[in-house]
């Protein structure tokens, strides 16, 4: 069986990529952020994955609103980065895991969960950005990729439970597929941010912080809320925390929290990350 | 989840949202396109046509008024396509949204000095 060697949280702002391609890592707007990054890269080397599992929401670039899927799989063999409006970034294109992506489709559908299976899809910042965040810019991705689309732009967005409860499918996936594969789970998204309304640039810092810790060792509070809740506290476009909930999910009950970082704000953005280890 | 109006100042991007700007925001999706990117700096109006766009629209769209594209319907990750090829940062874009000037709303906001 293969096995979960960690769950990890992040941001995936966009202009966390921008600031990367346009060499402004050291500048004093970015240098504190990508420095807290230093010892999760650290964590990744060490802990030689062979897998990451994905979780994020495309951003209007590889859905647009004629079809808006709850919860999409990629079973692709690549997975290219898409042209957001500013060209395509010179990041590597990301290697399907195959093999584990279509393990996946079948254990969510006998559980009663119905993605839309896509073979032939681009991937926006929201995971490449994670990706970066983790292993830097390799000339080939260590990693093969299972990408979990989770829709968080056009209501109804799915609820925190429903989240949860893919994280737990997720597990048993993963713990039933048949081979040695080392799997890390980053759920990624927010923290608190808001884009649109007179309420935008609503940063909510406290929030932010009792998240990083109540996601390792407080779960079922941040699970018990209400979608209205999120939004409330960590802002419109905040509602992606949602997606962490897939990762944590799928980790035991007591985790070790190894890492956690907390910036605020990158670009309109309380930024930061989380690294779990199970207690096993 | 229906009332989107419980959380002040917070407009959510809902069925009502996205009947209303469906238009608005499929042209700014095909931005993600390099030629449909030429044809819009080439001549935007004819572009915005090629979508159907309102009268009200257009003009939103032409004059960059970032509030009234959002009270049309439009979404900020489509309209944010429109910034790219036409740059403008994302934080003027959400001073617009809470009606503030860009420098007040960095640090009132932001907490930025």
């Amino acid at each position: 069986m293969a096995t979960i060697i960690g769950g990890l949280g992040t941001s995936h702002v966009p202009s966390i990529g921008v600031a990367l391609d346009r060499g402004l890592r050291d500048t004093p707007d970015w240098k504190p952020f990508f420095d807290g990054y230093e010892v999760g890269k650290e964590w990744m080397r060490e802990a030689k994955p062979d897998v990451a599992v994905v979780i994020f929401n495309d951003h209007g670039n590889s859905f647009f609103l004629d079809r808006v899927p709850t919860f999409a799989v990629g079973v692709a063999e690549t997975y290219k980065p898409v042209d957001e409006g500013w060209g395509p970034r010179a990041i590597a294109p990301f290697e399907g895991a195959v093999d584990l992506s279509w393990h996946l489709v079948d254990k969510l559908v006998e559980r009663h969960f119905d993605p839309l299976v896509c073979r032939e899809i681009d991937v926006d910042h929201g995971l490449q950005v994670p990706m970066e965040l983790f292993f830097g810019r390799p000339e080939a991705w260590p990693v093969k990729v299972v990408p979990i689309w989770v829709n968080t732009i056009q209501y109804p967005i799915p609820t925190p439970q429903r989240c949860w409860d893919m994280g737990r499918v997720l597990r048993e996936t993963i713990e039933s597929f048949p081979g040695d594969e080392r799997v890390v789970i980053l759920g990624t998204g927010g923290l608190s941010h808001q884009l649109q309304g007179a309420r935008a640039g609503f940063i909510n810092r406290e929030a932010d912080m009792a998240w990083l810790d109540g996601i390792a060792n407080d779960p079922e509070h941040y699970r018990n809320m209400t979608r209205e809740d999120y939004v409330e506290q960590f802002g419109s476009e905040g509602a992606e925390l949602i997606m962490w909930l897939v990762m944590r999910g799928a980790m035991d009950p007591k985790v070790k929290l190894i890492h956690k970082h907390y910036h605020a704000p990158a670009s309109m953005t309380g930024a930061g990350m989380v690294v779990l280890e199970n207690e096993g | 989840m229906t009332d989107s109006s419980r959380i002040p100042d917070t407009p959510l991007f809902d069925r009502a949202g996205s009947i209303r700007g469906y238009k608005l925001n499929k042209m700014a999706m095909a931005l993600g396109d390099p030629a449909n990117r030429d044809a819009f700096r080439e001549n935007e109006e004819a572009f915005l046509d090629r979508f159907g766009l309102s009268a009200e629209e257009k003009a939103a769209v032409m004059s960059r008024d970032w509030h009234e594209m959002v009270r049309l319907g439009g979404n900020l990750f489509f309209i944010l396509k429109i910034s790219a090829v036409d740059p403008v940062p994302i934080t003027q874009i959400g001073a617009a949204q809470a009606g503030m000037d860009h420098a007040e709303f960095l640090a009132q906001r932001l907490g930025k000095v």
